[in-house]
């Protein structure tokens, strides 16, 4: 009997026999800005995102947001809106600290995107700590449970997850140029802040792992900006005993792994995580397919290979093929590989070429795969 | 790198640059302003040609992203302590460049890290910011005068901004007044080529060559 979409998905990421290449699908950034602008082709219209990856053939690859909700013990809360933007306080006993997020619709659903860090000086550490200690988690995932349902064996919903401890000093909390310049002038300071962040990171870590999740995503967004002697340092020892945790909970490892990685590929198979998501080639980043397969061999599961920017019209349609193809040569014979997007469909990208995916998939992706 | 007539050495200088050690960047540029070495000497013959290596070495992969912003940083410091001793025609500019993030898009991380290169090797840098709209990009141009104005964009929903521009410098009559250069995560040559745009960097070092390339200095 044919495997489903999920069927095939699932056994790829544990490295497992497939009939042929498993497909999941991301198309979220497209979905919503042209549903928000009425600009969906007239026959999605009145359609949701399962509903229009089962009209292409497509296995869904669905995001899904935290299972758990925050607040936090004995701190004050204070937003104060001048739209686009909001800035919030959050008064503790140790100090205040604000934030200052603006809104925008550009990508279809408001987004909040950081415009002022927490972190501005080192008066700014004591608060942050108090906060993230005083981090009260509370499991809320009746709307995924009902997202997991919805989409059924036509593909996966991966939850959002925590970024790594020091990921989350880094872009959370100081912003990338002020997190290098403190690591710098501070260490000891930073690697306090790290090692309380680790504590809340832990635990959502086990919420996560408890939870009927099958992949659970222990970072994202990663790039060389990250800086491979700072990845071997901080990042590589947490995601050791992160996946070994994982592991033991019969679940496997992710990163969302969609920016330029070509200093981080040989630090990847240090991390022992199964699956690197997203991946995103050549020509949107140096590394091409080849060159990950070349460094990697099966030995971490890749969920990607289509760059965003092969879907919009500065590529025709004999260029996608030949790029389908050529990326079906490059992963020969085709094991431990999920074809998907760097990291979407574009906004102004041709749906049709997510059923021309499918198709090629039926014509040339069967395993062993042929290079 | 030589020595002056003052018998000053760039290379100790410029190894501090490399090393990202401000105390004994800042220690080198009092002794060689205590030697007779001009200011404008000092950041043309020895802090500039720094930064020039630190994006060499970043295109190589020997340095990181870390590495250029913590030389950038020291550079910076050397600066402020020369910039009340520049003569008031202060240091040759290689020329100007406008730079900014184009509308719908708040990412500055790449923006920023353009704008350090170029500064640290000789550009006059003009940054409008982030968010900025194709009329805020028409108008710097006339405004400014820029040599080259250059645009990023992280997502793909904004890099079509970039498009927009250079067609309304055409519409503007300033297109063949300044040469075009574009970067960012989604941004690729082809794309670059694809809207007509005259050059493009896939990160700091890489821009701040095609900088100099393009004004041929």
């Amino acid at each position: 009997m044919m495997m489903t979409h999920k069927q095939r998905i699932l056994a790829a990421s544990r490295k497992q026999p497939v009939d042929k290449l498993p497909f999941g699908a991301r198309i979220d950034l497209w979905y919503n800005y042209n549903k928000v602008h009425g600009t969906l082709p007239e026959k999605y219209r009145g359609l949701d995102m399962v509903d229009i990856l089962r009209d292409l053939g497509a296995g869904i690859r669905q995001r899904h947001e935290y299972i758990w909700k925050e607040t936090f013990r004995n701190v004050e809360i204070v937003d104060s809106d001048a739209p686009p933007y909001r800035t919030t306080e959050y008064r503790t006993p140790k100090g205040n600290v604000t934030r200052k997020v603006v809104f925008t619709q550009e990508e279809g659903t408001v987004a909040a995107y950081e415009t002022e860090h927490m972190f501005k000086s080192a008066e700014d550490y004591a608060p942050i700590e108090y906060l993230i200690e005083n981090t009260v988690l509370t499991i809320d995932q009746d709307k995924y449970l009902k997202a997991v349902q919805r989409v059924g064996e036509d593909g996966l919903v991966h939850v959002r997850a925590s970024q790594s401890p020091m990921q989350e000093v880094m872009r959370k909390f100081m912003g990338f140029e002020r997190f290098f310049f403190e690591l710098a002038d501070h260490r000891s300071q930073v690697e306090h802040l790290y090692e309380v962040t680790k504590e809340l990171v832990w635990k959502k870590l086990k919420i996560l792992a408890e939870s009927p999740t099958e992949h659970v995503q222990v970072d994202g967004n990663w790039s060389d900006d990250i800086h491979t002697p700072v990845f071997r340092k901080y990042f590589v020892p947490y995601f050791r005993e992160a996946v070994d945790y994982v592991h033991s909970k019969g679940k496997v490892t992710m990163v969302h792994m969609d920016g330029e990685v070509r200093r981080l590929i040989p630090m990847f198979l240090e991390t022992g995580i199964d699956m690197a998501e997203a991946f995103c080639p050549a020509p949107m980043t140096s590394v091409t397919t080849a060159d990950l397969r070349k460094a990697w061999g099966d030995r971490v599961v890749v969920w990607g290979g289509m760059p965003a920017i092969l879907f919009e019209p500065q590529y025709s349609d004999e260029e996608f093929d030949a790029y389908v193809r050529k990326l079906f040569k490059e992963i020969a014979p085709g094991n431990a590989f999920i074809v998907g997007m760097g990291d979407n469909v574009p906004f102004d990208g041709n749906i049709e070429r997510v059923g021309r995916i499918v198709e090629l998939i039926d014509e040339c992706g069967q395993l062993p795969i042929k290079a | 790198m030589s020595a002056t007539d003052n018998g000053f050495s760039y290379a100790p200088l410029i190894d501090s640059v490399l090393n990202q050690d401000d105390a004994r960047l800042l220690e080198l540029v009092k002794d060689a302003l205590g030697k007779g070495v001009s200011p404008e000497d000092i950041v043309t013959s020895g802090l500039q040609p720094a930064m020039g290596i630190v994006g060499e070495k970043y295109s190589t992969g020997e340095f990181f992203v870390p590495d250029m912003l913590l030389a950038s940083r020291a550079v910076s410091r050397a600066l402020a302590v020369l910039k009340p001793r520049l003569s008031s025609a202060g240091v040759p500019s290689r020329g100007r460049v406008v730079i900014g993030t184009v509308f719908g898009d708040i990412h500055d991380v790449g923006k920023n890290l353009v704008t350090t290169m170029l500064e640290g090797t000789g550009f006059q840098v003009v940054d409008l910011g982030i968010n900025i709209p194709v009329s805020g990009f028409v108008k710097a141009v006339e405004e400014h005068k820029p040599d080259i104005l250059g645009m990023s964009a992280l997502v793909t929903t904004t890099m079509v901004v970039m498009a927009e521009v250079i067609k309304a410098l055409k519409e503007a009559d300033l297109r063949s007044r300044v040469k075009v250069i574009v970067g960012g995560a989604p941004v690729t040559k082809h794309y670059a080529d694809y809207i007509g745009a005259d050059g493009y960097g896939a990160n700091g070092g890489d821009a701040a060559k095609l900088c100099r390339e393009l004004v041929g200095k």
